[in-house]
């Protein structure tokens, strides 16, 4: 029994990370209507960021984040006004190669600037832990849970309350009467994709102080990424949320009774099962 | 037959004659080379199938590419069966494989297939290494057989098979069939195409071919295990050399898949990275500039010139 408790909080705490690594990928999605291969990527260049602010610089990875996040921001801006933009209107299966393409190069150049080695970020208190009777909350995981929360809410406050938010879903509903009302759809995208991008970025930072990282990880990252926004749909962040929560406890039970290594087995078994059953996702509207 | 039809059929026979001569008259290194590119140019003709002509952009034929890999591996260290039976075992996991989950998978469309078809590319690899008869992770060693020009022409006779096979489709009934299903499920359904038998048939066939090649590149290199067998990155070069050449084409795929294994040959000769590299600058440069391939841009360039790229620019730019 304390077994199985263990394993959910460790699933649970996994899983606000995943929603936080999905959130960016579902945003540009739902919005730009652009799967982004290279989500994945974006959150290993992000984990790289903070390591080398760490390492060098001695800033700790939590602090470093919004820093990370601005930087990523900036990138992901500059990508979408500087290229996406010029196919955004192209079939789907374009702009899934594009994206395809940068994640090849973002990995490419990834291993040649920082070699493939893996690397942890490792503060002080990583080996901490808080003890609940029987059970173990390792901190740094606890923490990393809570940004991600707090990181998935503001999106969806941000979404729903603030003039940017508002423009950026009347986007995501109708480009055309959007743009009657004003919006700027060039910059627009480019926001919603740096947002993107930064969100990864954030979510990297996460990453890189619970898991190893190597330029590697962008891939598979991505495809949870997706299984995600699948299960939770694209309308709202809070779905989201369910999602990398479902996902996380998914994958933590079957490491403990399936076996380690069918951890991914099960995520995209659930990937696949979900498309064919509900392809708008299991919280999503049907269309 | 027109006479630039009879033009291009000439020039083609004469390209394979050259190409079945080629090991008589050059080195080692180059049959080496050719065994890879041909290889590669008969897994883009494969996803051609799927993704060129059905208009499913499949991300998970390196399924296949492993089924036929494991298939010619098992049979041979396992059950001591000749290289053939091997192949016919590979080709029949992968129709099985098709039909089982091509027919689920298959009704999903755009972004969800590709995606889904990833996601089973993932999976592959983590189940294949919890197979015993499959050398679980440790993998396979296959009976060493060292003749490369009979890899060599067998990996030619392949790819000229595979691209009858996608000439064959531009005119029979099948194939109109899939062509419709491309443009307009809905439509073709309605002009009496059984669209979910023939999405499963096309998927099969294309698995095949990838399923046979998978099977040479294995007895050729002799060593397999479940990491290089399903590697994803495979999905990558395969749609890469088709989309580069033009989806949708009999000579576009085989032509992509020549120009690029050359050109990140002569690469990864004098930068070892740079070939990784150099993919994905084409693909983005190709989708930006030339999303129909080479073979579009051979069509329409002698016609609109220089203008052509920026058209392409125009007409999807925001």
């Amino acid at each position: 029994m304390d077994l199985l408790a263990q394993v959910l909080i460790n699933g649970v705490l996994l899983g606000g990370l995943y929603a936080v690594m999905a959130l960016g990928l579902a945003l540009v999605w739902g919005v730009l209507n652009i799967v982004n291969l290279a989500h994945g990527a974006f959150i290993m260049l992000g984990a790289y960021l903070a390591w080398h602010l760490y390492t060098y610089l001695g800033i700790d990875p939590f602090l470093g984040l919004p820093v990370t996040a601005i930087i990523m921001f900036c990138v992901g801006y500059a990508l979408q006004r500087g290229l996406l933009n010029l196919v955004v209107r192209a079939p789907m299966f374009n702009t899934l190669l594009i994206t395809f393409g940068l994640e090849v190069v973002l990995t490419y150049l990834a291993q040649l600037a920082f070699s493939a080695d893996f690397r942890t970020i490792n503060p002080p208190y990583a080996g901490n832990s808080i003890a609940l009777g029987p059970l173990v909350v390792p901190l740094a995981r606890l923490m990393a849970f809570g940004v991600a929360v707090v990181l998935t809410v503001g999106v969806w406050v941000f979404l729903l309350r603030t003039k940017l938010g508002r423009a950026i879903r009347a986007t995501a509903q109708n480009l055309v009467a959007a743009r009657l009302y004003g919006v700027e759809p060039r910059h627009l995208y480019a926001v919603t994709f740096g947002i993107g991008i930064g969100l990864a970025g954030a979510a990297g930072c996460l990453y890189g102080t619970v898991s190893q990282i190597n330029p590697y990880i962008g891939a598979t990252l991505t495809a949870k990424c997706f299984a995600i926004s699948i299960i939770g749909g694209l309308d709202n962040p809070l779905g989201v949320l369910v999602g990398g929560l479902v996902l996380g406890i998914i994958e933590s039970l079957t490491v403990l009774y399936v076996g380690a290594t069918f951890g991914d087995v099960a995520s995209f078994g659930i990937l696949v099962l979900v498309l064919i059953v509900r392809p708008s996702g299991l919280l999503g509207k049907t269309t | 037959m027109t006479a630039s039809r009879l033009g291009v059929v000439v020039a083609v026979v004469v390209v394979v004659a050259v190409l079945a001569a080629l090991p008589l008259f050059s080195s080692d290194v180059i049959i080496q080379f050719g065994i890879n590119a041909l290889l590669l140019a008969v897994l883009a003709q494969g996803w051609n199938i799927i993704g060129g002509y059905t208009g499913y952009a499949s991300f998970g034929n390196s399924v296949f590419y492993g089924l036929g890999s494991y298939g010619v591996a098992i049979a041979m260290v396992q059950w001591n069966l000749p290289f053939g039976v091997g192949m016919i075992f590979g080709a029949a996991l992968a129709v099985a494989f098709a039909f089982l989950l091509g027919v689920p998978v298959l009704r999903l469309k755009g972004h969800y297939f590709a995606i889904a078809t990833l996601g089973l590319a993932q999976v592959m690899s983590a189940i294949v290494s919890n197979i015993g008869i499959a050398g679980q992770n440790i993998g396979l060693v296959l009976p060493p057989l060292n003749n490369d020009h009979l890899f060599y022409e067998l990996s030619l006779g392949l790819l000229v098979i595979a691209t009858l096979t996608v000439f064959w489709l531009t005119r029979s009934r099948f194939g109109f069939g899939l062509i419709a299903i491309r443009e307009n499920e809905e439509g073709a359904s309605v002009m009496g195409v059984n669209t979910t038998l023939y999405k499963v048939l096309a998927f099969a066939l294309s698995g095949v071919f990838t399923a046979l090649a998978g099977g040479i590149h294995a007895y050729w290199i002799t060593f397999l295990d479940p990491e290089s067998a399903f590697d994803i990155s495979l999905n990558v070069k395969m749609i890469i050399m088709a989309v580069f050449g033009g989806p949708g084409t009999v000579l576009g795929p085989v032509l992509g898949a020549f120009v690029l294994s050359a050109v990140s040959e002569i690469l990864s000769s004098k930068v070892t990275n740079l070939a990784g590299l150099f993919f994905g600058v084409v693909v983005v440069a190709a989708v930006v500039l030339m999303p129909r391939g080479v073979a579009d841009v051979m069509r329409q360039f002698r016609r609109t010139g220089w203008r052509y790229f920026a058209e392409n620019l125009r007409a999807h730019r925001i």
